[in-house]
C-alpha cells in the first residue's frame, strides 16, 4: 500500500473538511478523487501530502507521516503559488535546487509539450502558468503525484494535451491522484475512481467495473452526487 | 544542508528590490550629510550623527519588512509550497536570517564608511583603528545586539501568525504579538541595563573620543582617552535571545499547516 487514510477527520473552526474518511492508495494506479464543491477532495489531498494533520485518524504516505516524506511526492495544489518573478528558468533552478528527482530533460520536454512560454510568470495567463506548475510538477520523479485540480484555467486543447502526458507518466510505476471537475476529459485516464461526499467517501469503484456494467464515470457522477 | 544554495538564491529573487532599495538610501544619506555645512564643529558633529542614526534606523525597520512578508506568501501558496520542500523548517529561517544579515551588514559598513568619509572631507583624522572600528566593529555590535533580535523577532511572529491561517482570527495574536513588541523589547533592555556588568568592557572609537574632549562636548556615552566603553554583556544576550527566537521559528514551520 501506497498511502493510506485511516478513519481520518479534519476539523477547522467552524466545519470539518473530512469526517471519518478511510482510503487505500495502491501502487501504480491513477486514482480520481472527485466530488461537488467543499466535499472535501482538497482536504484530503492536503492531509496526503502533509499540509494538514489529522484532527483524528491516521495518515500513513510512503510508509510514515507524511510531512516526513514530503521530499518522495508530488503535491500540485489549486492556488496558483508561482512568485511573479519567476520563469520558466527560474523553475527549473528553484526545483533542480531543492529536489533529488528533479529530471531538467524532462522539463525542457514538458515545457516544449505543453508550450510554455519563457517569460516571467506575471506577463503569463492564468492557464500557462498552470502549464507551467504542472511541468515543475511532472518533472519530478517520484513515486505519488497528488494533483488538486491541475487542468483549472487551462483551454480545452491543452487539458488534452496534458492528459495525454498524464497517461504516458502513468505508464511508469507511479501513483496519481487527480482531483478534478472536468470529469468527462479524464474519464478515460482514471483507474479508480473515489466519489467524496460530506467528508466521506460515497462510492469506491474501479473505473474498468463501472464501464463494464455499461456506467460511464460521468453517469456515475451524477447518480451518486446528485 | 541540500538546497540551501537555492534557499539564499530564492531569498534574494525575493527580496532584491528591498535589498537594492535599502542599499541605493546611502546615496540619499550621503547627500544629507554633505547639507550639513553650519561652521560651529558640535553642532554639526551632532547633526550628522542624528542623522546616522536615522538611517541606521531606517535600515532596521526596511529589514523587518523585507525578512516579514511570509503572511503575503502565505496568502498566495508560496509559503505551502516552501513547506512541502526537502530543507528543514531551520533551514528556511537560516537563509532568510542570512541574506537578510547580509544585506544588512553591507548597509551598516557602508554607513560607517560615509562617516569616516564625511570626518575626513571635514579635516578629522582619528586614526586608522578608530576608523577600522567605525567600518566594522561598531556596525558588527548593533547589528549583533539590535538588528539581529528585531530580524529575528520578526520572523518568529510571521511565523507564529502564519500558524493561525487556517483557524481563522490570526488577528488577535497579531495585534497582541505587534502590541507587545516594544513593551518586550523595553523589558528586555532594561533588565540588560540593571545587570552587573563583569566582563571587560570594549573600548571602541578612542580617536573619536579624544577628538571630542579635545572640543569640550558633552555626551552621554561614557568615554576615557582610550574611547567609548561598550559592555560585552548586551551583545551576548541580545545574540543568545535572537538563536532562541530563529529555533523557536524554525521549530514552528516544521510543524505548521499549510
Amino acid at each position: 500500500m501506497l498511502a493510506q487514510l485511516r478513519e481520518v477527520t479534519k476539523r477547522y473552526v467552524t466545519t470539518e473538511g473530512v469526517r471519518d474518511l478511510t482510503l487505500d492508495i495502491e501502487d501504480g494506479q491513477v486514482l480520481g478523487v472527485l466530488g461537488l464543491n467543499g466535499s472535501g477532495k482538497t482536504t484530503a489531498l492536503k492531509l496526503l501530502a502533509g499540509l494538514l494533520f489529522p484532527t483524528k485518524g491516521e495518515v500513513t504516505v510512503l510508509g510514515g507521516p507524511p510531512r516526513k516524506n514530503r521530499a518522495r511526492l508530488v503535491f500540485l495544489g489549486e492556488t496558483d503559488e508561482l512568485h511573479a518573478w519567476m520563469t520558466p528558468y527560474d523553475g527549473e533552478r528553484f526545483a533542480a535546487g531543492l529536489y533529488e528527482d528533479f529530471r531538467p530533460e524532462r522539463y525542457h520536454e514538458l515545457l516544449d509539450f505543453l508550450e510554455v512560454p519563457r517569460r516571467k510568470t506575471k506577463a503569463m495567463s492564468r492557464g500557462e502558468r498552470g502549464r507551467l506548475r504542472l511541468a515543475m510538477a511532472l518533472s519530478r520523479e517520484v513515486k505519488l503525484y497528488l494533483l488538486d485540480e491541475p487542468l483549472a484555467g487551462i483551454d480545452l486543447l491543452s487539458r488534452e494535451r496534458i492528459l495525454t502526458s498524464l497517461v504516458r507518466e502513468w505508464h511508469t510505476d507511479a501513483t496519481i491522484v487527480l482531483s478534478t471537475h472536468e470529469v468527462a476529459e479524464a474519464e478515460g485516464l482514471f483507474e479508480r475512481v473515489v466519489f467524496l461526499r460530506d467528508g466521506g467517501v460515497a462510492l469506491d469503484a474501479r473505473a474498468e467495473a463501472l464501464r463494464e456494467e455499461g456506467r460511464s464515470v460521468v453517469e456515475t457522477f451524477r447518480e451518486v452526487l446528485s | 544542508m541540500r538546497g540551501f544554495a537555492t534557499l539564499l538564491w530564492l531569498e534574494y529573487r525575493r527580496s532584491r528590490i528591498w535589498a537594492a532599495a535599502l542599499l541605493g538610501s546611502l546615496a540619499f544619506w550621503f547627500w544629507g550629510l554633505n547639507q550639513v555645512t553650519m561652521s560651529n564643529f558640535g553642532e554639526r558633529a551632532g547633526i550628522r550623527v542624528a542623522i546616522v542614526g536615522v538611517a541606521a534606523a531606517v535600515g532596521l525597520v526596511v529589514l523587518c519588512f523585507m525578512i516579514g512578508r511570509i503572511r503575503g506568501e502565505t496568502r498566495r501558496g508560496q509559503y505551502q509550497i516552501l513547506l512541502l520542500t526537502p530543507p528543514s523548517g531551520y533551514l528556511h529561517i537560516l537563509a532568510r536570517v542570512i541574506f537578510a544579515l547580509g544585506v544588512g551588514i553591507v548597509y551598516y559598513v557602508i554607513l560607517g564608511g560615509l562617516m569616516w568619509w564625511v570626518a575626513a572631507r571635514a579635516g578629522i583624522h582619528p586614526g586608522t583603528g578608530s576608523v577600522l572600528q567605525l567600518l566594522f566593529a561598531g556596525p558588527f555590535y548593533g547589528i549583533g545586539a539590535i538588528v539581529l533580535p528585531f530580524v529575528s523577532w520578526t520572523l518568529l511572529l510571521m511565523v507564529f501568525l502564519s500558524a493561525f491561517r487556517l483557524s481563522g482570527p490570526s488577528w488577535i495574536p497579531g495585534i497582541v504579538m505587534v502590541a507587545g513588541t516594544p513593551f518586550l523589547f523595553r523589558w528586555i533592555s532594561e533588565g540588560i541595563f540593571k545587570l552587573s556588568y563583569s566582563l571587560p568592557a570594549w573600548s571602541m572609537f578612542g580617536g573619536f573620543t579624544r577628538l571630542i574632549e579635545e572640543a569640550e562636548i558633552e555626551t552621554e556615552i561614557m568615554i576615557t582617552t582610550q574611547g567609548a566603553l561598550v559592555p560585552q554583556e548586551p551583545l551576548w544576550i541580545m545574540l543568545a535571545l535572537s538563536v532562541v527566537m530563529l529555533v523557536i521559528a524554525g521549530r514552528i514551520w516544521q510543524e505548521v499547516e499549510g
